[in-house]
């Protein structure tokens, strides 16, 4: 297992989203859960937190994350990510589902 | 959103979304809460934030309901100590508010990492049933996806009062391979899907009369399954104890000796076994005339 948490700068979160938090994915093999949620400490930040049974791959997380905060107004959010070897598009899908849920809501 | 896809495909939270009243579903120990398993964390195996199951209240047809979901995706959908204590508080709710209780069950049992407590939390859930049935509060559990119910989740579901299949559901004690590595491959070939299905699959257990409804592969079947069974409960008995052994001895008479499923669905009354095979849900119950 790894463990890590970092802070990526991103644009502030709409003030209004359709929930407070948005589940996506599921902890499978090859497949990891997102959790995203409202509530993050500073409002131009994304506060990131990723546990993954698959030791080693951290630049290639940050890096994922990171463009993330870049290109999403996520400013404001907690992600919290269980991990169980998801290559690095899949985490990208989910980041974004999870973000689609959490602005308009799952349906 | 999820209407399309079928049942055994969906994950739990699509299968929750697609059975319960739209916007009905309040989730108890939501995923922030974030109850996982120590267990897991110890040895470095991943955790979910909602250890594999998701419960909470909702609606069918207006009616409340509690509701569980196992994500089998997760760990085969295995009851860990979390889990369980899940599962146990959701039943001992539902006796305390008399209001029905679905579980929507995707599981190989207890989780073997956490053996113990979650042997433990399947007797109290077991318990939390009968709680449930003392008090005739309608308990249903929906067996439609191929991990099935095995193990100490097989038996649960058996406690409740009613059980709810598709083709796809498998029900029983011992998974195949478990069987195959005790008994060997000449008694029992976990590769051979066909037999499988056959033994454990639920058009045998409708047959059987293990299953109280087969329905089709998606969620609206599913969901007019569970709604006939909402206002029943059959009650435990010395009486209905007595009357579900003897079908059991008469079945095993009847079957015991024969190797050859489909002798069971003759013997059940399916006359033509291969229109059988390929029908599902009610065409196939039309098709056999159950337990005569």
């Amino acid at each position: 297992m790894e463990k890590f948490a970092k802070a990526f700068p991103s644009k502030p979160l709409p003030s209004k989203t359709a929930k407070p938090w948005a589940l996506a994915g599921v902890v499978g093999s090859g497949n990891l859960e997102v959790l995203l949620e409202r509530g993050g400490k500073p409002s131009n930040a994304m506060e990131c937190h990723v546990e993954t049974s698959i030791p080693g791959y951290k630049a290639a997380w940050l890096a994922a994350l990171s463009d993330f905060a870049h290109h999403y107004a996520a400013g404001g959010t907690k992600v919290t990510i269980n991990d169980q070897g998801a290559p690095p598009v899949l985490v990208t899908l989910r980041l974004r589902q999870a973000y689609d849920h959490l602005i308009k809501g799952d349906k | 959103m999820t209407g399309a896809i079928l049942f055994h495909e969906q994950t739990a939270r699509q299968r929750i979304a697609s059975l319960v009243d739209l916007h009905s579903f309040a989730e108890l120990l939501p995923p922030p809460e974030r109850l996982t398993s120590p267990y897991l964390a110890q040895l470095g195996i991943p955790v979910s934030f909602d250890d594999g199951v998701v419960i909470g209240r909702a609606r069918i047809g207006g009616k409340k309901i509690y509701l569980a979901a196992q994500v089998g995706q997760f760990v085969g959908g295995a009851v860990g100590e979390i889990h369980g204590a899940k599962l146990t508080g959701l039943f001992k709710a539902a006796a305390r508010d008399k209001v029905p209780c679905v579980l929507i069950v995707e599981s190989g049992g207890v989780r073997l990492h956490e053996g113990s407590s979650g042997e433990i939390a399947i007797a109290e859930t077991m318990r939390a049933i009968f709680e449930c049935r003392a008090l005739k509060v309608p308990t249903i559990a929906v067996i439609a996806t191929d991990i099935g119910a095995y193990g100490g989740i097989g038996i649960l579901s058996t406690c409740c009062d009613f059980r709810v299949m598709t083709e796809h559901g498998r029900l029983g004690i011992s998974g195949p391979i478990v069987i195959e590595k005790w008994m060997g491959k000449k008694a029992y070939d976990s590769a051979n899907r066909a037999l499988v299905w056959k033994t454990s699959g639920g058009k045998t257990k409708y047959l059987l009369g293990d299953a109280d409804a087969l329905v089709h592969d998606t969620a609206d079947a599913v969901r007019d399954g569970i709604s006939k069974f909402l206002g029943k409960s059959s009650a435990v008995s010395l009486a209905s104890i007595k009357a579900r052994q003897k079908e059991l001895e008469k079945r095993l008479k009847k079957f015991g000796a024969t190797s050859e499923p489909d002798a069971v669905w003759k013997g059940m009354g399916v006359r033509d076994i291969e229109a059988a095979s390929l029908a599902s849900g009610p065409e196939f119950a039309a098709l056999a005339k159950r337990g005569k």
